[in-house]
């Protein structure tokens, strides 16, 4: 069953098309990396999923729910959890507090089994803003955990990173993925994370979705790299 | 990493050491340190709204004001509801007053986008004024001259003795205070830290920024209206300067120098600039104001976090070594 579909969608900044007509179907469980230059419209897309932005046209449907006209935290409490490409915790609270605050007064994960998933453990009553780029990007990816999400949107979850950091980010994407409850759409440019990933990926160019297919696929396919590289490539 | 502001056994010795005055300090400090004790409590409102939640609210005295006018038209009988005349009860209605008036200011506030910062600051400031010159100019409230005759609470036999009064005060302001700290140690204090340094964080992760923002102004209103009508009670006078600009400005003053983010910091800057101002005021006649000034200034200058929170959150942050000072 599709837990995320968007059908025609559209979004229009005065003459600029910046998502121009997305369709794109997500089933209960799947793992999708979304990948495309610098433009061409993820974060939009991204923000539009989450309420963010409205659309211009089209429709966003989440557990076959029209969310036209929700404000952003309401469609949050639908089960769609978001980490933004720039880091976004509250630095002055607490590793655990950061993640009981994400996790609302229904506590269904225990606190101290999620900080050593995220290998934090020994910096629960730490303040997130003392936290290490890569930690805090972790705390961030708990936060989001911890609300039990349905649907998770991942900006640029590695960016930053240490290659140790993530591979463990990686193991961490799948196991979520690996449950099958959780959705997960990732934005991610590193080639390393999404070959290491091994999911369907789709790519998108100027506000259209080119192309979707495995990593080996889409690396090798001509459009593909001529987005990328240049038609001189 | 505690979330207790100031340590609980530090709460205790100033309450303690309040609770001495009256054997100390003699009949007339009694009298004068009762009225503190309610500014400080309104001091406390203002740091939960605006050291806590980070709504920088320039018009609290709004709330102080309606809640006093609330209690003197009630107990003065000019609103003539006999059952209601009682002391208690008019309180508890001059409570509910200015609870409800802080909620319709809030949602005028806050609802759909809201506005935050400078503006927030600017129109708040705006209100103040507006509600000060409608006071004024209101017959039925004794406009310039303001309700005199308020009568006092009904404590104690001897109504020229300040004590049982002050006791009973700073009962009030104890367990307020209590409440309060309380409150920002629990989760909703946590959520008020959170809205405050990433509302966008919190909107994303389902929480309503309104909502969340609205109940903080709310208690913040509904304290800051106990208080007045508190003050309205032990002055005997309910006047326009309660109301408006002058006093909103003072009650930033005194928090920003205590300290903002710390209840216990804010609460004893506005009873200890009080005592200040009325040993100062009459030594340095006009230029105590300019005294103030300078004192903010340097404050802002040298301690931002306040002049009586930066030793606290210096402590903490010795004691935890890996936890700095909160912004």
């Amino acid at each position: 069953m599709a837990l995320l579909e968007l059908d025609s969608l559209h979004r229009h900044f005065g003459g600029v098309h910046a998502v121009d007509g997305i369709d794109l179907c997500l089933e209960r469980g799947e793992l999708r990396a979304l990948i495309g230059p610098n433009g061409c419209g993820k974060s939009t897309l991204f923000n539009l999923i989450t309420g963010a932005l409205r659309p211009t046209s089209g429709r966003i449907r989440i557990n076959e729910r029209d969310i036209a006209g929700l404000p952003a935290h309401r469609i949050a409490r639908l089960g769609v959890g978001r980490k933004f490409q720039v880091t976004s915790v509250f630095d002055e609270l607490s590793v655990a507090d950061n993640l009981r605050v994400a996790q609302g007064p229904r506590a269904a994960l225990p606190i101290d089994a999620l900080l050593t998933r995220l290998h934090l453990s020994e910096r629960r009553d730490v303040p997130a803003g003392v936290l290490s780029h890569g930690e805090r990007q972790w705390v961030e990816i708990g936060m989001v955990l911890a609300a039990d999400p349905k649907l998770l949107l991942l900006d640029e979850p590695t960016a930053g990173m240490t290659s140790p950091e993530t591979a463990a980010t990686v193991d961490l994407i799948r196991d979520i993925a690996a449950t099958g409850d959780v959705t997960v759409l990732v934005i991610e440019h590193d080639i390393g994370f999404l070959e290491r990933l091994d999911c369907a990926v789709t790519v998108m160019a100027k506000g259209k979705i080119l192309r979707t297919g495995s990593f080996v696929d889409v690396r090798a396919d001509a459009e593909v790299r001529a987005l990328y590289f240049g038609n001189a490539a | 990493m505690s979330r207790w502001d100031a340590p609980p056994w530090l709460a205790l010795l100033v309450f303690a050491a309040l609770a001495a005055v009256p054997s100390v300090l003699g009949d007339y400090w009694t009298g004068q340190m009762a009225r503190y004790l309610l500014f400080g409590l309104f001091a406390a409102s203002l740091a939960l709204v605006w050291g806590r939640a980070g709504i920088l609210c320039f018009g609290q005295a709004m709330f102080f004001g309606v809640g006093g006018y609330a209690m003197a038209l009630l107990t003065l009988g000019v609103v003539d509801i006999p059952v209601l005349a009682d002391a208690w009860a008019a309180l508890g209605l001059a409570v509910l007053a200015a609870t409800l008036f802080a909620l319709l200011v809030g949602v005028f506030l806050f609802w759909g986008g809201g506005i935050s910062g400078a503006y927030l600051a600017i129109v708040t400031l705006a209100l103040a004024v507006i509600l000060e010159q409608l006071v004024r100019g209101w017959y039925t409230l004794g406009a310039d001259n303001g309700l005199s005759g308020v009568p006092p609470l009904p404590v104690g036999d001897n109504p020229w003795d300040p004590r049982p009064t002050y006791y009973v005060l700073l009962a009030i302001a104890a367990v307020l205070y209590a409440g309060l700290a309380m409150l920002l140690a629990s989760r909703f204090g946590v959520l008020l830290t959170a809205l405050r340094t990433n509302p966008q964080r919190l909107t994303y992760l389902g929480y309503s920024v309104v909502v969340l923002r609205i109940a903080a102004f709310v208690i913040g209103g509904a304290v800051a209206g106990l208080a007045g009508a508190l003050f309205v009670a032990t002055d005997a006078f309910a006047s326009p300067s309660l109301i408006g600009f002058a006093l909103s400005a003072e009650v930033l003053i005194w928090v920003a120098l205590g300290g903002r983010s710390v209840l216990l910091a804010a609460f004893l800057a506005a009873i200890l600039l009080r005592v200040a101002e009325s040993y100062l005021s009459e030594a340095l006649g006009e230029w105590w104001i300019l005294a103030l000034g300078l004192l903010f200034m340097l404050s802002v200058a040298l301690a931002p976090h306040g002049l009586l929170a930066t030793p606290l959150l210096w402590l903490r942050a010795r004691r935890k070594p890996k936890g700095p000072a909160p912004a």
